[in-house]
């Protein structure tokens, strides 16, 4: 009796103890907390447009935000993503089309040509050397080269009007810009080339910092096409002024147009681009 | 009905729906009322109790790969969880062992099978009625594969409150910069429409720019400015797009964008820069038009973020450029403004979205 009742109420601790055990084991199951597709990829026959795969994109961008001239960009980009969310490639670009701002207009018709402006603004009885108008000595950006890396983290789709679905992705850029500038050159405040007589431009290259982010819209397996904005930050003249150089922290001007008188700007533009890609693309599990 | 048919009978439930915490509770619930005095009897019970945990330890993965047939097509992740009552899956629902009572006949398909089907081997199989059998009868059906690409917007706007504090920062103008705090108010109508207002105030925070001061030493040319006070506009929100996206390590976000547009006022007015000693200018309503775009991320089904563009169009009063030249005409305010100019300020609009109520029914099913 006494033998019966140990062995029953052993039984019966190890049945509990299963029972507990099994509880907390279930516990842990993805499977109970979220479904029958528990453990599976959150995407499943996924179209990868980019892993192992060179896309080629025309490009049109223009410049944002501008103070005294507006460019207009046309350009090619290529790349070769190594995996899905990684990629590296260049971006160059050519400044087709540049003109200047109705600031630039109206400092071009209203500033009055007098000893404390000569510096700054052509004055066409006194120019000796280089451009006679103000809209002419606006800097401008020529041509761009950027060797980038891109990463594009997020992958899915959209739904316009409820009718429309395509396959979208949002990816970020980051590399180093080589942008060829026509600026003002070097003068100064006095002899032949002071700065009242000499408004000659010169070209440079200004080297940067460059990235942003963009989001593009696959509309078939070769087809793609997006928006991008792109962040330029560096320092340069954009309107030929001399504005530093002497006085407390140099910031009063000195007659002479250097490098001193370049200021910072967060250049910005957005480039729209069709992106053709190949070979063909593959399907994830 | 016997021990061991409770016993059987929990077991193959268990293998079925493959899941939930109810099977443990089934087999104790029908232990009640059993005799415990024979140890062999614990044994089974223990034995029992291992099956359904056997059948829930399938490995990462494993149980995503097979899908049960009947499994809501879009679950995905754990988000049919918070929408769905228990019960309401067809997986949550005990299968009827009998074959009788709850099982419907299949449609189409009434092939004998020729072998190899489940109800050549169980003819008491659910399903294996007069239509025959339920795999091959599926397999013969015609395929709708009319699936939408978002099978349940995320989160649903259908006559819903929402609250949107945002910051705001002007972008095109280079001279004034107009920064402060807004809050924007929308109901929506429809899934897609909504109408609400927006409250921007500016006051105190416009900020005369260094780009300002260094044109105006350079060349000598004042640039007429104004600043803001506040503005209020009344507005209609349409909803075209929404998404999601799948980020590494598994995570999804969803998003809408929008267009929004509307009308109001905006309180300016000029800051004397061209003859500040005669001249103080007071705030006044110019009508304001506005449209713009934006982006909501939502973090989840009532709290986003959003960016938003917005340009708002009103035409401003700016200062004269032209000082007369006695002292009467000076002080006259009539000769203070000059012509009536239209003008944009775009700005930037950062802020969250909160929706009320926090949650809500779908009407249909995944």
């Amino acid at each position: 009796m006494v033998r019966q009742w140990v062995v029953g109420t052993s039984l019966g601790l190890a049945a509990i103890g299963a029972l507990a055990a099994s509880e907390t084991e279930a516990k842990a199951q993805e499977i109970q907390l979220t479904g029958p597709l528990a453990g599976a990829p959150n995407v499943r026959k996924l179209r990868l447009h980019r892993e192992g795969r060179f896309e080629v994109a025309p490009t049109f961008s223009f410049s944002l935000l501008d103070e005294y001239r507006r460019t207009m960009v046309v350009g090619l980009r290529a790349h070769y993503n190594i995996k899905e969310w990684l990629g590296f490639g260049v971006w160059g670009g050519y400044g087709l089309i540049s003109y200047n701002t109705d600031l630039s207009d109206q400092i071009q018709a209203k500033s009055p040509r007098v000893p404390q402006t000569n510096v700054n603004i052509p004055d066409p009885s006194k120019v000796t050397a280089g451009v006679k108008d103000f809209g002419e000595q606006t800097a401008k950006m020529t041509w761009f080269a950027v060797p980038q890396v891109t990463f594009s983290p997020f992958r899915g789709k959209l739904g316009l009007f409820r009718a429309v679905f395509p396959d979208v992705d949002l990816y970020f850029h980051l590399g180093a810009a080589f942008v060829g500038l026509s600026e003002r050159s070097d003068c100064t405040a006095t002899g032949t080339k002071n700065c009242t007589v000499n408004h000659e431009m010169n070209s440079r290259v200004a080297i940067a910092p460059t990235f942003g982010l963009g989001l593009t819209f696959y509309t078939g397996r070769l087809l793609s096409f997006g928006a991008e904005y792109r962040a330029l930050p560096f320092e340069w003249n954009r309107a030929g002024f001399d504005t530093k150089g002497t006085g407390n922290n140099g910031n009063f001007p000195d007659n002479k147009v250097d490098s001193q008188d370049r200021t910072f700007k967060f250049n910005q533009m957005v480039s729209l681009f069709v992106g053709f890609s190949f070979p063909d693309l593959k399907v994830s599990e | 009905m016997s021990f061991f048919s409770i016993l059987r009978r929990t077991a193959s439930q268990s293998l079925e729906v493959g899941s939930t915490r109810r099977k443990p509770e089934l087999v104790t619930q029908s232990m009640e009322g059993v005799t415990m005095k024979q140890a062999r009897w614990w044994l089974l019970m223990a034995a029992a109790l291992m099956v359904p945990t056997g059948a829930l330890a399938q490995p990462k993965g494993g149980g995503g790969k097979n899908p049960k047939p009947g499994t809501p097509a879009a679950a995905s992740g754990g988000d049919i969880e918070l929408d769905e009552k228990p019960g309401d899956k067809p997986g949550d629902k005990p299968a009827d062992p009998a074959g009788a009572g709850t099982t419907d006949p299949p449609a189409g398909g009434t092939d004998n099978p020729a072998g190899g089907g489940i109800c050549d081997v169980d003819p008491t199989a659910p399903g294996c009625g007069k239509g025959g059998d339920v795999p091959k009868a599926n397999a013969n059906a015609e395929v709708k594969a009319d699936i939408v690409a978002v099978q349940q917007i995320y989160a649903l706007k259908y006559h819903r409150f929402e609250v949107n504090p945002y910051f705001a920062l002007s972008l095109n103008d280079q001279f004034v910069s107009h920064v402060g705090p807004g809050i924007a108010a929308n109901w929506y109508i429809s899934d897609v429409l909504a109408v609400g207002a927006n409250f921007n105030y500016y006051g105190g925070l416009n900020v005369d720019s260094e780009f300002n001061f260094q044109n105006r030493r350079a060349t000598r040319v004042a640039v007429p400015l104004n600043e803001y006070l506040l503005g209020v506009n009344a507005n209609m929100t349409y909803v075209p797009v929404y998404g999601k996206f799948a980020s590494i390590g598994d995570f999804i976000f969803h998003y809408d964008a929008y267009v929004v547009g509307g009308v109001g006022a905006l309180w300016t007015r000029p800051i004397a820069v061209i003859d500040p000693d005669n001249r103080k200018f007071d705030y006044q309503a110019r009508i304001a038009f506005n449209a713009g775009i934006g982006l909501r991320v939502f973090f989840n089904r009532w709290f986003a973020a959003t960016a938003e563009i917005r340009d708002y169009i009103y035409p401003e009063r700016i200062e004269s450029t032209v000082v007369p030249t006695n002292q009467k005409d000076q002080t006259d305010p009539a000769k203070w403004t000059g012509d009536s100019q239209l003008t944009n300020n775009v700005q930037a609009q950062l802020g969250v979205s909160i929706f009320l109520p926090f949650s809500w029914e779908y009407r249909l099913p995944k």
